[in-house]
């Protein structure tokens, strides 16, 4: 299951070029049952990502371009009168689908915006009292424009702390957009995609990640760099969900470099990922300065 | 697991080491029997032969066993017991097959190296039993563990270290309870003075070097001329040969009373006596012993006797006044008996009486006889005819310090002068560094004690014939022919006999530090222990304070590694060097693949150290640690080399 795992990761960086880092990331933040925040300039292949990920997984896919006159019902879905049967039958929203990219997360309002966390927390949603359990795995990919851009409202802290990790892909090196360049286009290379791993081993391989071993001196060491963070003011504490969070991108990412412990350099590798937005959520994802500063400050004697 | 060769060669070398050292407890043809039983064992192991039947071995050990048995009034109970018990071991030894029959071997064998304390105490002995019992314990050890346990010397000696303070308390103050059954008497050939004195037995004595007694003076050393330690007295002469009147020798006596016009308390010469096994019962005393400890008793004429023939060596304290013995009057009348022959000795004596009526002047004149008329001292007399008084005095002139006090009591005794000749040791060697005197059996010595004004007094005849004799030692005044007879073989390396000297020294103080150690001694111990309880209270507390403290330091220290992990721990003991260069937030395994980049020739070490690391550290893998020690410890040379090389870069 992992050699496919590893072809899906082989095949999402023919269509993400030059990128590979990001593209482990993000399947990482899918095993690990978390939700990813993409945030990048528009047309940095976000939405491509997306994409190619739910094709090559064989998973439904929806996406939905958030804007400020989005409706939680837009999102989630309704009761709607069916005048035939004379009765009211509920309409899925996008959400219903097993990767939602959520584009422009930051452009709807804060109502719709806290409309979608708490599907993607509770992975359901309660309409007219009545509860609906979203399809497994769900996933989100949301991104945004960076801040600074008209016409955002910013996640609050306690939205951005949902999401496991917050990437960028940033600009392809020269090479990369080069060979980008030669190509038709990146749909047609979209289209080649083929499912590569079912849902249903996807849910297996996410099932793993719990059962990945981390030892005591392991967690000592997490916990170390989780403590750094709090009684400090240059950033805000991390909490226990982020250290829970933490941990468990660190078990996904051991499990895809085939590993059946989480090494001290696995939670380092992940950290900036997972922490960053949550110590300073209004930092720009391609920048990671205070997990740095706590990684640098954190002594790792093991 | 019996087939296992090692173990059977080891249990024949301790069988073999335990007959050479109960060699003394058997005859002759016992330890041949022994011998080639071993031996034919040793055969069976060497041609990998199997064990032979339990039926033969059976039929076997119960034959040699009932020939033992019939033996038995030669031998004496013990040493039956010793050849049952070194029999069974042997039988077993040869027939063996299971595991728990060599568990029986092994405790038996444990028996019998303590068995060998019976016959042997000096220090030599007790080392080379202490290492066969190494050897026992190992073959004990080997059969509990597996195949591949190999004994951590390092461990073992750090365990030996811990119980050396409990070893040294248990031989202190664990109480010398008196033996719980009695050992029977052991027959063996006794050494030193014997209790017949014919002319030729000290002759032997001479030549031999080894100890007879050593002695501790707790008084000043009294001067040469007064060191005739008394040993015997022969009083019955048959016209040749001197003999103990053992019916008076070894009986304890009324209290020796010193004479009277001696205060008694000044002249005390107080001393210990560390004897020999000599098995026999006379021991030694200076001139008139008046008390002496409870382990040996003083027997009329002033002979120290031990209840016991000596089988054991002895340590025990006697106090002398160097005055006379004084003489009972049915002593006078023992001491005057003549025995026929010797004409012209009687005729001599009775001239001397004539001519000096008076004691004191007679044996003058007979000492200026001895010296005036050219009598020589010699090892090598020539044979004495029928008559051998006569024949000495008158014809060889030539003798021993036997034949001179021989002669000098029968003259004596002609004149109707009571006498006797005192067989004993005069001299020995003062080592002031060590501050004891050894007395040798070659220091053994013949004189003859004459009564007058109611006491035995001394009279030496050999100190008028050859006076270096007593003032120096047997050596110097010899002749050179002779000297060279007694310094013969290995005597005449000097480094040898320095070394002897050395061990005879450490022999020395074995005796008084552990063999010495008594119950006496213990209860001396104890009192002088209540004596200084206080002060004892104060180092109690000072040692309870200084180990509070070591450890409140150790949990200290111990919480402080707490926080490393046990693969850590190790990691940072052997790789310290290679570690001090990791930046301090970089994981360690991240830091040894970086290191495997930078030097390549190590880079297969370093793999496996992480592998294993990683493996002990992250899945909490005991065995992975287990073998990251030993990769560790076995690659330490090369890890060296990696230091080396860091330290250079």
């Amino acid at each position: 299951m992992l050699a496919q795992l590893h072809r899906v990761e082989q095949s999402l960086n023919q269509v993400i070029l030059g990128k590979p880092e990001q593209v482990r990331l993000a399947l990482c933040c899918l095993l690990a049952e978390g939700h990813l925040l993409l945030e990048d300039l528009p047309g940095m292949g976000k939405t491509t990502l997306a994409h190619a990920l739910a094709n090559s997984l064989g998973l439904s896919y929806r996406r939905v371009q958030f804007t400020n006159d989005l409706l939680p019902g837009d999102l989630i879905g309704m009761n709607i009168y069916d005048t035939r049967s004379q009765q009211f039958h509920f309409q899925a929203g996008p959400v219903f689908s097993q990767v939602l990219l959520a584009d422009e997360i930051n452009r709807a309002s804060p109502k719709t915006q806290s409309a979608l966390l708490e599907a993607m927390e509770e992975k359901q949603v309660s309409v007219d009292g009545e509860t609906r359990s979203l399809p497994k795995p769900f996933f989100v990919i949301a991104t945004q424009n960076p801040l600074f851009h008209a016409g955002t409202s910013a996640l609050p802290e306690s939205q951005l702390d949902r999401f496991m990790f917050r990437l960028s892909l940033g600009f392809p090196d020269k090479q990369a957009e080069h060979l980008l360049l030669q190509c038709d286009s990146s749909s047609s290379r979209l289209e080649l995609l083929t499912e590569q791993l079912s849902s249903e081993q996807l849910k297996q391989l996410q099932a793993q990640v719990p059962k990945i071993t981390a030892s005591d001196a392991l967690l000592d060491y997490l916990l170390s760099l989780v403590h750094a963070s709090r009684h400090r003011s240059d950033m805000l504490p991390l909490s226990p969900r982020a250290s829970k969070a933490i941990l468990r991108a660190a078990k996904a990412f051991a499990l895809i470099n085939q590993r059946e412990f989480v090494s001290a350099s696995d939670v380092q590798q992940v950290f900036p990922y997972v922490a960053e937005h949550r110590l300073d959520p209004s930092s720009a994802a391609q920048e990671s300065r205070l997990s740095q500063l706590l990684l640098q400050q954190t002594p790792c004697p093991i | 697991m019996l087939e296992r060769k090692p173990l059977l060669l080891l249990w024949s070398g301790i069988q073999l080491s335990l007959l050479l050292l109960l060699n003394q407890a058997f005859a002759l043809w016992v330890s041949a029997v022994f011998a080639v039983l071993m031996l034919y064992r040793l055969l069976t192991v060497f041609k990998a032969r199997r064990a032979v039947s339990l039926g033969l071995v059976n039929i076997l050990a119960g034959v040699i066993a009932l020939a033992f048995f019939l033996q038995i009034k030669q031998s004496g109970v013990l040493h039956f017991m010793l050849q049952i018990l070194l029999l069974a071991a042997t039988a077993r030894l040869l027939a063996l097959q299971h595991l728990y029959e060599a568990r029986q071997l092994v405790w038996v064998h444990y028996f019998l190296i303590a068995s060998c304390f019976i016959l042997h105490q000096d220090m030599f002995v007790a080392v080379i039993v202490l290492s066969v019992l190494f050897a026992n314990l190992y073959s004990h050890y080997r059969l509990f563990s597996v195949a591949t346990a190999k004994i951590n010397w390092l461990q073992t000696g750090r365990a030996a270290l811990i119980i050396l303070p409990l070893w040294l308390g248990m031989f202190l103050l664990f109480p010398r309870l008196p033996p719980f059954w009695q050992i029977p008497n052991t027959k063996a050939a006794t050494t030193g003075l014997s209790d017949s004195l014919d002319p030729g037995s000290i002759e032997q004595l001479v030549q031999d070097d080894s100890p007879a007694f050593r002695v501790e003076f707790t008084s000043a050393l009294p001067a040469r001329e007064q060191l005739y330690w008394r040993a015997r007295l022969y009083e019955d002469f048959d016209g040749r040969s001197w003999q103990v009147n053992t019916s008076r020798q070894y009986q304890r006596g009324n209290q020796i009373t010193a004479s009277n016009e001696l205060s008694v308390s000044a002249n005390l010469t107080d001393y210990s006596i560390i004897a020999e096994a000599s098995h026999q019962r006379g021991l030694f005393a200076l001139a008139t012993p008046v008390s002496s400890s409870d382990n040996v008793f003083i027997a009329p004429g002033g002979m120290l006797s031990s209840h016991k023939p000596v089988s054991q060596r002895v340590s025990y304290q006697v106090s002398s006044v160097l005055a006379p013995v004084v003489a009972t009057s049915a002593e006078e009348q023992l001491n005057l008996r003549l025995a026929p022959g010797n004409p012209q000795t009687k005729a001599f004596a009775t001239r001397l009486k004539q001519q000096y009526p008076d004691t004191d002047k007679l044996v003058q004149a007979l000492a200026s006889y001895y010296s005036q008329q050219p009598f020589f001292y010699s090892l090598t007399p020539p044979r004495l005819g029928s008559n051998s008084i006569d024949a000495f005095l008158f014809d060889s002139r030539t003798g021993f310090c036997s034949h001179y006090a021989s002669a000098t009591a029968v003259i004596l005794r002609q004149a109707g002068i009571a006498a006797r000749v005192v067989g004993g040791y005069q001299g020995g060697i003062w080592y002031p560094e060590q501050g004891y005197l050894a007395v040798r059996q070659r220091e053994a010595h013949a004189w003859v004690e004459y009564l007058h004004q109611g006491a035995w007094h001394r009279f030496d005849p050999t100190a008028f014939v050859a006076p270096e004799r007593i003032l120096n030692n047997l050596d110097s005044m010899l002749p050179e022919q002779e000297r060279a007879l007694l310094n013969s073989g290995w005597r005449q390396f000097k480094l040898l006999q320095t070394l002897r000297q050395q061990f005879m020294h450490l022999d020395y103080y074995w005796s008084v530090w552990v063999l010495g150690f008594n119950d006496n001694e213990q209860r001396e111990l104890w009192r002088s222990i209540r004596r200084h309880l206080h002060l004892l209270g104060y180092t109690l507390l000072l040692i309870s304070v200084i180990a509070v403290a070591a450890l409140a330091l150790y949990l200290a220290r111990a919480r402080h590694d707490k926080t490393l992990p046990a693969a850590a721990k190790l990691l940072y003991q052997h790789l310290a060097p290679l570690l001090s260069t990791k930046q301090p937030q970089q994981p360690v395994s991240v830091f040894l693949q970086g290191c495997m980049a930078k030097y390549p020739q190590y880079s297969p070490l370093l793999s496996d150290i992480k592998s294993l690391y990683d493996k002990a550290l992250y899945q909490n893998d005991a065995s992975a640690l287990a073998q990251l020690k030993v990769e560790l410890k076995q690659h330490r040379r090369q890890l060296r080399r990696l230091h080396r090389a860091i330290k250079n870069a």
